[in-house]
């Protein structure tokens, strides 16, 4: 048989800087220009998550209705225009964020942009159409919650930020029949601003498509507002066990609060998650799925917010091997609290990390994705080579100590959602 | 445009590159011609297990994931009723490594009775959290014992029930490994900033020495054509009643193929498609409507699905979609909307070719079905099709004989 190649192991990552611009009314815009793709991708990020609404369900609504109707187009009309020309926009909210995405093909960029502008600065959130979207929705999430695996996901918020924290709660799926337009249009008036807003382009950015975007950006309304949402603490509560009549499977959640990204040992505790549970052939996925056949998968991973991060490891296993399973992750935490991870293991997990990167900068929509988180912690790219270098220095006795500091048993809190009566 | 080069090495693996210069990355994807439908009955499920063992280590290389991530790499595989695919994206400096362990694991594979119990808990498992444990988890297992009495697409890849994957021995498993996992039933695919001559040499290099052990499978049964219509009614503990309607229709090289793709845009491709115009925005009837091919190899299944709201009657439900279909069959299309579709194929085929990986993946499937330059020809196909084809094709197809229906009923 063959002898195995020899290894390059990429010591560096060089990503383009975004270049920034300012439309007039002062938002940011930043370009990452690649001409040799002849599409434009073009990401709204308003600071507009589920944090800065004042009614259940608004933020996401908002969002998502901004093309169900605008001055001066219909839902129809809109949705058939972007059809037309194949383009298409996407959406995303976290509890502190709003991201729109649109895409388009570059010879299509001038049309598609005047449906954008529709879409950002003049949707009128029609009635008719959100009694659809509601009554759609509400079906939607009772759907989830039959999952044990949503179940899990909202229990687990709960018990570490506090079950009526905002960063925490979760809404019986009825509130949607109290929501209405008035609830949309005040979400939108307040947070749909140019103070609110940063822009991200990328994909062939033209002088021309950047003017276009500009004016676009540019017509955003500048409000003033002072900008001081203050946190409730935070309560995390130990343990939640969650009977669902009829599961054959149990969802396990286990994780504790820690730290945003910009906290010096978010990287390392990045390095430890990815050891527990991060990739394919990590100590929990060796130990639950291929040593013991409990789970078909488990994954563990720093969680970002822009006020704190947690840790988390989340799987799902048989209801009858249920305590087993969670026996076996404990002892695998306890073990990175009690030895030194091996240097070769250590020197795996650093490569998969570096791997990851390159994965997820290959391309102009990964190299724009990754720009934007880096904006939103006020970094810029020259970021991911320090993070890069940042992995590589990190040793086993620095996880070490992290882990004795930051995986206390007594500071986990543990969700399992499952039936318990079989 | 996806250029590529393609050859067949001396024992029988077709090999084919693209170079991509634009990437630091290189994708090599290696496609196994083999799915749940070469199983029989009696043990469905072994396509899609042996893929998880070949995973498990070989008596050279223990453990395939290390050296991949070692090599900054990602791995991964999927099985479906018509093929198996594995691939691997890393810098593209490391190929030889994805090579190296490729052709090993062709030839190599430790298929110990451990290692066989342990991946068949694990099958199981994923049968239980993907099948068993998930609302309406069931329907498409459901739709398939309906539609089919003969063909083996009767079965999803996870298998017809957990007991065949439970119970299946280490002879069938190591059988299976000599009859469909060897150089002639196998294509190699890479994508990255590599000249094709060197993929060819590199491929020359790992895998040319590989003895082909040739196999003739039993042949495919053919699926009787349906003369009635079918129907089954099943209640279960989900919020809302949903609807299936499933339709014979062409195998993947006839041109029923594009005209069915295309039917599924024109019904359900967007927003602006008209099930959802129509049936939730218009009549409100549904929560989520679709319209979708199978997209297999053999011949395939046309299939709408629709969630009912609360007030939505179940025959009210099947009447709109005839209604939906009746359109269709009258020829009620216009020349704007059928641009349209073919307007979005084009984008989403570009928007699909930005990525290695996509594109290594892309060759391999294009190579099984047995037509490589269709890669890029189906644009040209979608923009040739007319009004009339459409209607033609909705005639031939959406008749009440040919059709199966699944009343979804939530308790």
């Amino acid at each position: 048989m063959m002898q195995q190649p020899p290894l390059t192991i990429p010591q560096s990552i060089d990503v383009q800087r975004a270049e920034k611009h300012i439309a007039p009314n002062s938002t940011p815009i930043y370009v990452l220009n690649c001409p040799e793709y002849e599409v434009v991708r073009l990401s709204f990020v308003f600071h507009a998550g589920t944090l800065t609404q004042q009614h259940p369900f608004t933020a996401s609504a908002t969002a998502n209705m901004l093309a169900e109707g605008t001055q001066n187009l219909s839902a129809q009309q809109i949705a058939e225009e972007l059809d037309y020309y194949g383009s298409y926009f996407d959406i995303n909210i976290d509890r502190d964020y709003t991201y729109i995405t649109f895409c388009s093909l570059s010879k299509f960029f001038e049309p598609t942009a005047k449906i954008i502008e529709e879409i950002i600065l003049r949707p009128t959130f029609p009635t008719a159409e959100l009694e659809i979207y509601r009554a759609k929705r509400k079906q939607q999430l009772a759907i989830e919650r039959r999952k044990v695996e949503t179940l899990a996901r909202e229990h687990f918020a709960k018990a570490i930020f506090g079950d009526t924290h905002p960063y925490g709660i979760s809404y019986p799926e009825s509130e949607y029949d109290t929501l209405c337009r008035e609830h949309l249009l005040q979400h939108y008036t307040a947070n749909y601003t140019a103070q609110h807003c940063i822009v991200v382009c990328s994909g062939n950015i033209t002088a021309q498509v950047l003017n276009h975007i500009t004016s676009i950006v540019g017509a955003l309304p500048s409000v003033q507002v002072e900008d001081n949402v203050t946190l409730s603490p935070f309560s995390s509560s130990r343990l939640r066990r969650i009977q669902h009549d009829g599961a054959v499977q149990s969802s396990i959640r286990m994780g504790r609060l820690l730290f945003p990204r910009t906290h010096p040992d978010f990287i390392p505790m990045q390095v430890l998650a990815m050891v527990l549970g991060g990739y394919f052939g990590s100590r929990l996925m060796q130990n639950l799925r291929e040593r013991n056949g409990f789970t078909y998968g488990v994954f563990s991973a720093m969680v970002n917010f822009q006020h704190t991060g947690y840790l988390a490891i989340a799987t799902q296993v048989g209801c009858e091997v249920t305590d087993q399973a969670l026996q076996e992750i404990a002892r695998e935490i306890e073990l990175l609290r009690q030895e030194a991870i091996p240097a070769e293991e250590l020197e795996l997990v650093k490569n998969i990390m570096a791997g990851e990167m390159m994965r997820i900068l290959d391309g102009p929509f990964g190299i724009a994705d990754v720009t934007t988180e880096n904006i939103l912690c006020g970094f810029d790219n020259s970021h991911i080579q320090q993070n890069l270098e940042r992995i590589r220095q990190t040793s086993s006795e620095e996880l070490l100590t992290l882990a004795q500091r930051y995986l206390c048993p007594d500071d986990m809190t543990t969700v399992v959602v499952g039936e318990f009566n079989g | 445009m996806i250029k590529y080069q393609h050859t067949t090495l001396a024992n029988g693996l077709e090999v084919v590159a693209n170079r991509d210069s634009s990437s630091r990355m290189a994708a090599i994807n290696i496609l196994y011609k083999v799915g749940a439908r070469n199983e029989n009955p009696h043990r469905t499920g072994l396509a899609h297990l042996f893929e998880h063992l070949m995973f498990r280590g070989t008596h050279l290389v223990p453990d395939f994931d290390t050296p991949v991530q070692m090599a900054c790499g990602e791995n991964n595989a999927f099985t479906n009723n018509d093929y198996t695919d594995f691939y691997i994206t890393l810098p593209k400096d490391n190929i030889e490594t994805a090579l190296w362990l490729e052709s090993d694991r062709m030839t190599g594979l430790n298929l110990s009775a451990q290692a066989c119990e342990i991946e068949k808990r694990v099958v199981i498992e994923e049968f239980r959290q993907r099948y068993l444990n998930q609302p309406y988890g069931d329907v498409s297992m459901l739709m398939r014992e309906m539609a089919y009495t003969t063909h083996p697409y009767r079965w999803a890849t996870i298998g017809l029930k957990p007991e065949h994957i439970a119970e299946a021995s280490l002879e069938e498993i190591h059988s299976f490994y000599r009859n469909f996992y060897h150089p002639s039933n196998a294509i190699l695919s890479v994508s990255g900033d590599i000249a094709p001559e060197q993929v060819f040499e590199l491929a020359h290099k790992w895998f040319g020495s590989i003895a082909d052990t040739p196999y003739t499978a039993n042949p495919i049964p053919r699926e009787p054509v349906q003369t009635e219509p079918r129907r089954m009614e099943v209640e279960r503990e989900v919020p809302a009643t949903t609807i299936v309607i499933a339709f014979h229709m062409g195998n993947r090289l006839s041109h029923d193929f594009f005209l069915g793709d295309l039917t599924s845009d024109l019904l359900a491709g967007g927003d602006s498609a008209r099930l959802y115009e129509h049936l939730i925005k218009n009549k409100q009837l549904f929560t989520s409507v679709n319209a979708y091919i199978s997209g297999d190899v053999d011949e395939g299944l046309f299939t709408f699905t629709a969630q009912l709201l609360p007030t939505t009657s179940e025959q009210a439900a099947e009447e709109a979609l005839w209604e939906e279909i009746g359109l269709l069959q009258s020829g009620n299309i216009s020349d704007y909307e059928l641009e349209k579709v073919k307007n979005k194929f084009e984008a989403n085929t570009l928007f699909g070719e930005l990525n290695v990986m996509n594109k290594a993946m892309n060759l391999g499937y294009y190579s099984m079905i047995g037509d490589l330059p269709l890669i890029n020809r189906e644009v040209e196909i979608y923009r040739s099709i007319t009004r009339s084809e459409v209607a033609d094709f909705a005639q031939r197809t959406f008749r009440k004989d040919n059709s199966s229906t699944l009343i979804y009923r939530a308790r």
